[in-house]
């Protein structure tokens, strides 16, 4: 008993004095700060996931390479939030990701989800960690509303960052562009019961029918479902002007390909970002993918000079073109590195309070412009670009922003 | 279109839909009548089977948003096709009962179901692995004839569905009703020992029911590529489970129960989706399963079976 004591006494002592005698931590290596990336890297999104992955990589090489910080290594820790039972995005997966993320002290910033409904279970765990997310393209409103603060800033301030705009924009501009440009009279809207799709294309539906576009009915598509042509003959029996489908590509390429089936050709068919993806040509595929309109909530810069030097970077890099939403993820990317580079060379601790209150005030020239945000944590410039896929045989089918053609900016009223 | 064209144009979208269940179903009702085994690998014979189609139209230089085929090619192709197919996914089923199932036989419990649980998420992940997650595109070597009947649509498609399946079910039923095996089919599924004493090789004739119901899956899994020009490796989950549910409505070991099952499903999902919402249409058949089986617990077409063990 005695000696026990006695050792145990000996090696504390031995521990303390191990502690203070250790040189200061200024000459060892540099501190590592970890980006989390959450993206639905299995299931139908997987194609936009790789490539928003890859840009956030990109940002933290660059960042690396160029010694941004000072002292500070960056380092990419990536996790998958599809999940082969759901076939896209998993709430489940996306909670059980940031309490990784969370128990991981180096992880300092996170970029993603792409997914709102992954984004919704996430939110809540990293307010409580004070962990600053940027999402690239998670689009639903709610999350950054202040009126579900108790919800989403449980721990008292906004966590939750978004480099696009919003569904709160990216619906009812769309319904814009439906009434004022395409001359919309009637419209069947669609959704596919996810977070996303449900948001969106509630704000179609409320902002077509202030329009005066009659709304001639509204469906839940189940995305798991591979049958749609008894809600398609019905539509096709209401004969409306338009269809909207809010939702992303699994339910996505079934109603592209059921829709073209069953439906007249004349009818207008419109989408939200969900179906901006590979996947609607690779699994869809022409004719039935062509001339269906989809917009995505961000400047559209990837084709534009600003971004020429980063798109053949990028594309020598992963051998495939750059969309949107990887400026987005890339510019959330730089976004936190800048944090952590202010905080940095403030001489304060690199805390993720810290971390998130420097990207809360943030105001940096990326790729897209100039990002900053209000005081929600939605970014203040919202741009709606809409697009129409159209047939592009010179460039390959997977290559998106080549079969997406470049409409222009939807209506703001 | 009016009313009727759109109640015509449902009912033809129901039983297409329907055609395919029992095909699915049947293989259910096979296993199910031999060895009162639940069989939940065989939602994923039926996925790995559109593979199957995919791949071997590929082969044959078939490919997606290729133009249409005719005449005697595009019979050939056909042919060939749901040749190879049937014979690959029944060979999957036949290798499935040998190495899973024949070792777990004589264990009473729900071992070999919890196998073929198991079985079914092998299939599922090996083709998400080696295929990836996204759908494909499927080729459409058919024609796009169609027939107006008022302002209903009939597309080649469904013909080719109905045919198929309708010829492929009276096969089966000419099986299981005049040949020798199917004889020895149904004397298995009565009483096992009773037909081991009479001469009959038990083992062949669960082998051969393993092999007929997953050719009918693999050959509903190609249909449902040429249907929706699309496949995926998650397709197999809800058709399964719907042809299962039309298995059980029909009167789960009954052949013809299986096909009215089916046939049934199909049409009740069509028209729930018209009627009520589509969001509703798992409610609606499900609900409709447990009011059967609650006034009729053996099903449609089943009579309570006197208890084997």
């Amino acid at each position: 008993m005695l000696s026990r004591r006695t050792n145990l006494l000996a090696a504390s002592a031995f521990v303390a004095a191990a502690m203070f005698s250790l040189p200061p931590v200024a000459h060892a290596a540099d501190t590592l700060v970890k980006i989390g990336i959450d993206a639905s890297l299995t299931g139908g999104d997987a194609n936009e996931a790789e490539l928003v992955k890859n840009g956030v990589l990109m940002a933290i090489e660059e960042a690396n390479a160029a010694k941004t910080v000072k002292g500070v290594k960056f380092e990419g820790y990536v996790l998958d939030d599809g999940t082969a039972t759901a076939g896209q995005y998993d709430p489940a997966q996306a909670a059980i990701n940031m309490r990784k993320f969370v128990a991981d002290k180096a992880v300092l910033g996170e970029v993603g989800p792409q997914m709102s409904g992954a984004a919704k279970a996430m939110i809540p765990i990293a307010s409580w960690a004070n962990l600053a997310m940027i999402t690239e393209s998670a689009t639903n409103p709610a999350m950054t509303d202040p009126q579900n603060a108790a919800q989403y800033r449980p721990n008292g301030k906004p966590v939750f960052f978004r480099t696009v705009a919003t569904d709160a924009f990216q619906g009812p501009y769309m319904a814009n562009y439906f009434a004022d440009v395409l001359k919309v009279k009637t419209l069947y809207v669609l959704d596919d019961t996810g977070a996303y799709g449900e948001g969106i294309a509630d704000s179609v539906q409320a902002q077509a029918a202030k329009k005066g576009i009659k709304i001639l009915g509204r469906d839940k598509l189940d995305p798991k479902a591979a049958d749609y042509s008894a809600v398609f003959t019905k539509i096709k029996e209401l004969n409306p002007d338009a269809i909207y489908f809010g939702g992303v590509l699994q339910a996505g390429v079934k109603v592209v390909k059921q829709a073209y089936d069953i439906l007249p050709h004349t009818v207008i068919k419109g989408a939200g970002d969900g179906l901006f993806g590979a996947e609607l040509f690779t699994g869809a595929g022409y004719p039935a993918a062509e001339g269906w309109y989809a917009t995505q909530a961000g400047p559209h810069v990837s084709e534009d000079k600003s971004t020429e030097q980063f798109v053949a970077k990028y594309k020598a890099k992963f051998n495939k073109a750059p969309d949107d939403y990887t400026i987005t993820a890339y510019d959330g990317a730089l976004v936190i590195i800048n944090a952590v580079k202010t905080v940095h060379e403030s001489g304060k601790p690199l805390t993720r309070e810290a971390v998130r209150d420097a990207v809360a005030s943030s105001k940096l020239k990326t790729l897209q412009g100039e990002v900053a945000f209000d005081e929600n944590g939605d970014i203040q410039d919202k741009v709606i670009s809409v697009f129409q896929a159209h047939e592009n045989k010179a460039a390959p089918i997977d290559d998106v922003v080549s079969q997406f053609k470049y409409i222009g900016v939807a209506p703001q009223s | 279109m009016t009313a009727v064209d759109v109640y015509l144009q449902q009912a033809i979208n129901g039983v297409s839909l329907g055609a395919m269940y029992a095909l699915l179903a049947l293989g259910f009702t096979l296993v199910y009548g031999i060895l009162e085994l639940i069989n939940f690998a065989h939602f994923n014979v039926f996925m790995v089977g559109s593979f199957v189609g995919l791949g071997m139209l590929e082969l044959l230089g078939v490919m997606p948003n290729d133009p249409a085929l005719t005449g005697l090619t595009l019979v050939g192709v056909l042919l060939l096709t749901f040749a190879v197919t049937m014979v690959f996914s029944g060979a999957l089923g036949v290798l499935i009962e040998r190495v899973a199932l024949r070792p777990l036989r004589n264990i009473r419990g729900p071992a070999s179901m919890i196998t073929t649980i198991g079985v079914s998420y092998v299939l599922f992940n090996i083709v998400l692995l080696g295929f990836g997650a996204d759908a494909k595109n499927f080729p459409s070597p058919l024609p796009q004839v169609q027939f107006a009947i008022g302002g209903a649509v009939l597309r080649l498609r469904e013909i080719l569905i109905w045919v198929i399946s309708i010829g492929l079910m009276g096969g089966l039923t000419y099986f299981v009703q005049f040949t020798k095996m199917g004889k020895a089919m149904r004397a298995t599924a009565q009483d096992p020992d009773a037909a081991r004493m009479m001469g009959v090789e038990v083992d062949r004739v669960i082998i051969t029911a393993f092999f007929l119901g997953s050719a009918l899956a693999g050959a509903g899994g190609l249909m449902f590529g040429l249907y929706y020009n699309i496949t995926s490796y998650v397709i197999g989950f809800q058709a399964g489970l719907r042809a299962f549910t039309a298995a059980v409505l029909g009167g789960i070991g009954n052949v013809p129960g299986a096909m009215l099952g089916g046939i049934i499903i199909g049409l009740v999902e069509a028209f729930g989706s018209y009627w009520i919402s589509a969001a509703w249409a798992d409610v609606i058949i499900f609900s409709i399963l447990v009011l059967v089986l609650v006034f009729k617990p053996a099903g449609l077409l089943g009579r309570i079976a006197p208890n084997k063990s």
